[in-house]
């Protein structure tokens, strides 16, 4: 790939960039031959195998090495869970001034929006030596306040579900972009060997809406994709053998496809072969290290009991214990999905109930992964992000139960580990909890803190398409200072 | 005038006595169209002021005069170069200072007075692409034409100036397999392979381009290549990717270029076929092409907003697959780059936002014919069934009389208005549509419902597709404040950008003069961004690298003459395709070997000037029809609903909501790629994992990526073993007894050439491992062992390579 794009200012020529993407580059470090393979290359030296997703140099010294990003899909509501508005409560049932929502559009225009101010039912106390006010819904959470960074005055620009999750992860509502870790794989590799550099994990209910899009690779090599592990025998779509094949003769035949493939690479010279060959060796070793990671029934029981973790089920907690695997095996970018955080109001989503549930399924094994990151020295290194894709309204929507619409103005959103500054509270929102009033921080802006953290200059990583230099940060961005340690 | 005319002479004077001095055109002229004039010159003026010639500097902007001739530190341009103003931000904006050299260079001219051309022109002339091809002149180039076409002549001049040697052709099995992949997209058979070995007349290779371009699997191929541009798919798109039923239109791609309607035609009803006079079927069906938007469904959405989107998506669409212009920047503001202002992208906007999008019934008239005619065979049945008997009336009665509540509700809405009518009150009419509700109701009358089934049974299946109707009342277009539809601004009406040709005058052009622009032969562009893709398929890579952007930012093409000579070929040969691939595949350049050359390594790395071919991936669909091929599986059907081959489990979870997957057991399974039904929120993964596009916007170019996913595909889907193992069967069935002449056919099937004996050995080691392994009960050991030999070659780089 075109490392040079993280590593050296931009160029400008877009033949130079378009090369970028033509697969011919892909020369790296990490040590991918078996002894035969060696002794095919005949003296050439194996380790200079090209990998796409050899480590690369950041641009300027990283915080952090990896990130876990917790997607909390569906928009939590921060009025019940961080944002402490006793105004809010105050002012229940009044409709909201006018001043507020003046010329605003909302998801649901046409039918059950709502305008009366609706109060949290939720008792709030505050945490850690900062603080931080969190509701009783998060109690574990609420423990490890001390660790975390919450920005409560976030702000995105679209309403409805799929295209706000896209903006999101890609900076982009539209689809086609290449999500976060797609960015961050692409600029930084990975120092896995025998996993994919950007993988995704989902629990809740169903998948998250727009599916695959939002850890897709846009116009980036596919190679830069996130892949989904699934909590099933085979990991990873293809993992296992087929079935009667034994793994001896699956290795024999992999054997013969290396050989058959170098013979081939002699008679062309063309060294996308041997990009091949390396393709073929880490799938192989991902045939064996992917069940081996996903196997938690090895962890103790200490720390499958402070995950809540249970082997064999499929479950927020056990993703989070995986995504702590995931780490210690050099995966650069674990996003985690939970479904279920779209509390309308309505049957299965109401702000009493399936809130409470919701919450239940995730702040456990949130404030686990904290500590047990922690406990094992890698939180320094790892950078944990937590929230959904916007926030929900101060107003009540008029559904079966009063619910919350979907709000973009102001949600919460939490950082913790590598590089950030824990146990503070960043901005502030108005006394009913509408817009941010001090210190917003627009989709944008995170983007870019998290790509400062990661060593990269989120103006520098670019990749040429339709004849633009696309960024994730679009031509947006600030880094937020204050997050910073 | 006459302040500057003196001036002048003094300038002119100063700069002959002082030849020392900083040359304004050839050292400050270039730091300011390059670091400048991007904000500051042709297109846009920011704070009105412009760079692209001294008088503009001279003038400055609002914020005054910004260059003080002989007063280099006292000139605004130099402080805020510097980074030294108070209130204007360093420039260039937001991007790396000047170096000090180049600013000493600014300063240096400033402090001698600023002297520059009286007859400057701001920018050099227009950009290459905007002024239209023209044939080239042969006299003029160096070496006189001894080669086979114009293809072989502007490529072998240029590498004859850097002393390259072009590379032998390719031996013919390396020819016929190329070939057949690049024209059907399918490897040839061992019969078409022997017989082509086998034609030593002259003319055996025109004569196999010739078959394979009339193939109807050229269609196909090259139906794909069509269909990445088109962005088409099987679903709706965005959270809620619903199917959808537009194969119709698929199917039209196939059979014109099968039939090679020339590309004006193609082009111009697929813009606007609706529009032409008495548009038939197929040409309303071809309006498919700007259907293949995506539609989102989710709740709580503004349905405007997102048509709007769906029209953003089909400007840039045009424009990026006829134009190359990257236009879609100029939805927000004014193209920093390339000549298109804001207001003209909506003029583009205007002709794509007065149609309606229904679906289209794709009935034949005899269709309908046959469906009228037993809708009628259904009444006079039931009529017949009344009449012959005399109870009949009482019978329906009571049948009503027996209806539940919930039975009344759920009957059809006429038939409900007719129940609310007191018996007596009843026309002939009513009772008729009540006694049919009867009929077809009750549990009594089994035998008739089973004989009426059956005559609708007959009824022609009548597909569904989605077309472009236009509205016999325009919407009015606006020009949206960067580009947020909520915030209007002035009308506009339908035009086209001021820098092509023009659209000719009339008094209200239509999407059907937008049509015809597009493929007038005065465009500069479409004959060209059309070759240019046509050869990317070939060779890799465009002639123009950046084959969406033919615009000031886009790469220079490295043949510009060959590209004048391919697209004026293209537009003289009447649009015909068909006539351009068989010139291109003809060419001796088509033919060389692609085997990696040292010397080409040195002088050119990528091997922009052809001095051999390329080995290309083969596209995500061929990987699938090459097994197939091999396999003997492949199914040689062409068009129809889109299918359901195998996939992985759980493949279609991923998705907000869960899709069916109705995985085909008959013909359908073994059915070509490009038929499997395209979900674009949960695509098919073997496509996908291959590169496939993902039908969201217009694909030009598909990336080649190599991944570890890929290997697992290859080597573990399903699919793929079931292919290896119909492979190994074939092999038992059809090739020679003995294990080495086996390995030598199997061989073949895939590569379309014998082994080496290398490799003959490394395979004969694979299968005579296998000999003591244990097997399930169900296979013979002779299957077992071929599987495992199908399995490796179906894996080799080689296999999902062309040569």
């Amino acid at each position: 790939m075109k490392q040079s794009l993280v590593n050296e200012p931009l160029k400008t020529s877009p033949s130079d960039l378009l090369r970028g993407i033509t697969r011919r580059h892909f020369f790296g470090q990490a040590g991918l031959g078996t002894l035969a393979l060696s002794k095919m290359l005949e003296g050439r030296d194996s380790t200079k195998l090209p990998n796409p997703f050899a480590p690369r140099a950041p641009q300027f010294r990283p915080k952090a090495k990896n990130v876990i990003y917790l997607f909390m899909a569906g928009g939590p509501s921060q009025l019940d869970l961080f944002d402490y508005k006793p105004k809010l409560v105050e002012l229940n049932g009044k409709p909201i001034p006018q001043s507020y929502i003046e010329g605003k559009r909302f998801a649901f225009m046409g039918s059950s929006h709502g305008t009366t101010l609706l109060g949290s039912r939720r008792r709030f106390q505050q945490h850690g030596q900062n603080g931080a006010w969190v509701s009783e819904l998060l109690p574990h959470t609420a423990a490890v306040a001390d660790e975390l960074c919450l920005v409560t005055s976030c702000a995105t620009e679209l309403f409805n579900h799929a295209p706000a999750k896209l903006f999101m992860n890609t900076g982009s509502g539209q689809f086609g972009r290449p999500s976060m870790g797609a960015w961050v794989t692409y600029g930084l590799g990975s120092e896995s060997t025998d996993l994919p550099g950007f993988v995704v994990l989902q629990s809740g209910p169903r998948g998250p809406r727009g599916g695959a899009m939002h850890w897709a690779s846009g116009f980036l090599p596919t190679t830069y994709q996130g892949v989904p592990l699934r909590n099933q025998a085979d990991p990873i779509l293809n993992l296992a053998n087929p079935a009667g094949i034994p793994a001896e003769q699956q290795r024999r035949t992999l054997d013969a496809i290396r050989d058959l493939n170098l013979t081939r690479q002699v008679e062309t010279g063309d060294p996308e072969i041997l990009t091949r060959i390396a393709s073929y060796e880490m799938a192989y070793r991902m045939q064996t290290s992917a069940p081996d990671l996903i196997d938690i029934s090895k962890e103790s029981q200490a720390t499958l009991k402070l995950y809540g973790a249970v082997p064999g089920k499929t479950s927020f907690a056990n993703n989070c214990l995986l995504a702590r695997r995931l780490v210690e095996r050099g995966v650069r970018f674990i996003q985690l999905y939970h479904t279920n955080w779209d509390h309308h109001g309505g049957t299965g989503e109401t702000l009493q109930k399936d809130l409470d549930v919701v919450c239940k399924d995730v702040d456990q094994s949130c404030a686990a992964l904290i500590k047990d990151l922690k406990s094992r020295g890698l939180l320094e290194d790892t950078l944990v992000i937590w929230g959904g894709e916007f926030g929900r309204t101060p107003m009540g929507e008029n559904r079966e139960t009063p619910g919350r619409n979907h709000h973009i103005d102001a949600f919460t959103m939490w950082f913790a580990g590598g590089g950030v500054k824990g146990g503070q509270v960043i901005g502030r929102t108005d006394e009913l909890g509408f817009g941010a009033t001090e210190d917003r921080a627009h989709v944008h802006d995170l983007h870019a803190t998290i790509l400062h953290l990661l060593g990269i200059n989120h103006e520098k990583l670019t990749f040429r398409f339709q004849g633009r230099d696309f960024r994730l940060t679009d031509v947006h961005g600030t880094v937020i200072n204050k997050l910073l340690a | 005038m006459r302040v500057i005319v003196p001036i002048l002479s003094l300038l002119i004077f100063l700069s002959l006595d002082c030849a020392a001095e900083v040359d304004y055109l050839a050292e400050v002229k270039p730091l300011f169209l390059k670091n400048c004039t991007q904000c500051h010159g042709e297109f846009q003026q920011k704070n009105g002021l412009r760079l692209d010639t001294a008088v503009g500097a001279l003038k400055g902007g609002s914020s005054g005069q910004a260059i003080l001739p002989k007063n280099a530190k006292g000139s605004l341009l130099i402080q805020v170069l510097e980074g030294r103003h108070s209130n204007l931000p360093a420039m260039p904006y937001k991007k790396p200072a000047l170096s000090l050299k180049q600013l000493a260079t600014i300063k240096s001219w400033i402090n001698s007075g600023a002297k520059y051309p009286p007859d400057e022109k701001p920018l050099t002339e227009k950009h290459w692409s905007f002024i239209p091809p023209s044939r080239p002149d042969f006299l003029h180039l160096k070496n006189p034409l001894t080669t086979k076409n114009g293809i072989d002549y502007f490529i072998q001049s240029k590498l004859e100036s850097l002393k390259l040697k072009p590379s032998p052709e390719a031996d013919r099995n390396t020819l016929i397999r190329r070939l057949s992949l690049d024209l059907t997209g399918l490897p040839p058979s061992l019969d078409e392979l022997d017989r082509f070995l086998n034609d030593k007349e002259p003319g055996a290779y025109e004569r196999m381009v010739d078959g394979l371009l009339a193939s109807p699997h050229y269609g196909e191929r090259w139906g794909r290549w069509w269909l990445d541009a088109a962005r088409y798919a099987d679903s709706n798109g965005y959270s809620i990717d619903a199917p959808r039923s537009i194969w119709k239109y698929r199917d039209w791609v196939i059979n014109a270029l099968n039939t090679d309607m020339t590309f004006d035609r193609f082009t111009i009803e697929q813009i606007a076929g609706d529009m032409l006079p008495n548009a038939t079927l197929e040409q309303k069906i071809a309006t498919g092409f700007h259907r293949n938007t995506q539609i989102n469904q989710e709740g709580g959405i503004d349905r405007e907003q997102f048509r709007i989107d769906s029209i953003f998506d089909r400007v840039a669409s045009t424009s990026t697959v006829f134009l190359g212009l990257t236009i879609a920047c100029a939805q927000c503001h004014d193209h920093k780059f390339d000549p298109i202002k804001q207001a003209e992208y909506y003029k583009l906007f205007a002709f794509l936002n007065n149609a309606d999008e229904p679906d289209l019934a794709v009935a034949s008239d005899e269709d309908i014919a046959k469906g009228n005619e037993l809708d009628a065979k259904v009444t006079a049945y039931q009529v017949e069934l009344a009449t012959k008997d005399p109870g009949f009336r009482e019978k329906t009665k009571s049948w009503e009389r027996e209806l539940t509540p919930s039975q009344r509700q759920g009957q059809p809405e006429p038939v409900r208005q007719v129940i609310d009518v007191p018996f007596d009150k009843r026309s002939e009419n009513q009772w008729r549509m009540m006694q049919s509700a009867y009929i077809e109701q009750s549990p009594t009358n089994k035998l008739h419902q089973v004989a009426i089934a059956k005559l609708r049974a007959q009824k022609p299946k009548i597909p569904m597709t989605m077309i472009v109707r236009e509205r016999p009342k325009p919407r009015e277009t606006h020009l949206f404040i960067k580009g947020d539809f909520t915030r209007k601004s002035d009308q506009v009406f339908p035009g086209t950008p001021a820098v092509l040709h023009p659209l000719p005058a009339i008094p209200n052009p239509n999407r059907l003069t937008l049509a015809n622009w597009l493929v007038s032969t005065n465009n500069p562009l479409t004959a060209r961004v059309i070759m240019n893709r046509v050869w990317l398929q070939y060779f890799g890579k465009g002639i123009v690298e950046t084959e969406n952007d033919f615009g000031t930012q886009g790469a220079l093409p490295t043949h510009p003459e060959l590209l004048d000579w391919l697209a004026m070929e293209f537009m003289e040969r009447g649009w015909s395709l068909k006539a351009m691939h068989r010139i291109i595949v003809t060419s001796s350049v088509y033919r060389q070997q692609s085997i990696s050359r040292a010397d080409v390594n040195l002088r050119d790395p990528y091997n922009l000037l052809l001095a051999r071919q390329n080995r290309l991936r083969l596209d995500a669909e061929l990987i699938r029809d090459v097994a197939l091929s091999a396999s003997g599986l492949i199914s040689n059907k062409i068009g129809g609903p889109s299918v359901y081959p195998p996939q992985p489990d759980g493949v279609m979870s991923v998705g907000q909501v869960r899709r069916v997957w109705p995985t085909d057991t008959g013909e359908d399974r073994y059915r070509r790629g490009l038929y499997t039904f395209y979900f674009r929120a949960t695509p098919y993964p073997s496509l996908s994992v291959f590169d496939a596009p993902d039908s969201l916007s217009s694909c030009t170019r598909r990336i080649r990526s190599n991944t570890p996913l890929q290997a697992l595909t290859l080597l573990n889907d399903p699919a793929y073993f079931e292919i290896a193992e119909s492979l190994a069967k074939r092999v038992i069935r059809l090739g020679p007894k003995d294990d080495l002449g086996r390995i030598d056919f199997a061989f073949r099937i895939c590569l379309a050439r014998p082994p080496l004996e290398k490799e003959r050995a490394i395979l004969k080691l694979l299968l005579d491992s296998n000999q003591r392994q244990p097997l399930p009960q169900d296979i013979s050991r002779e299957q077992a062992k071929w599987t495992l030999v199908a399995r490796a070659l179906l894996n080799l780089d080689e296999t999902i390579t062309r040569e």
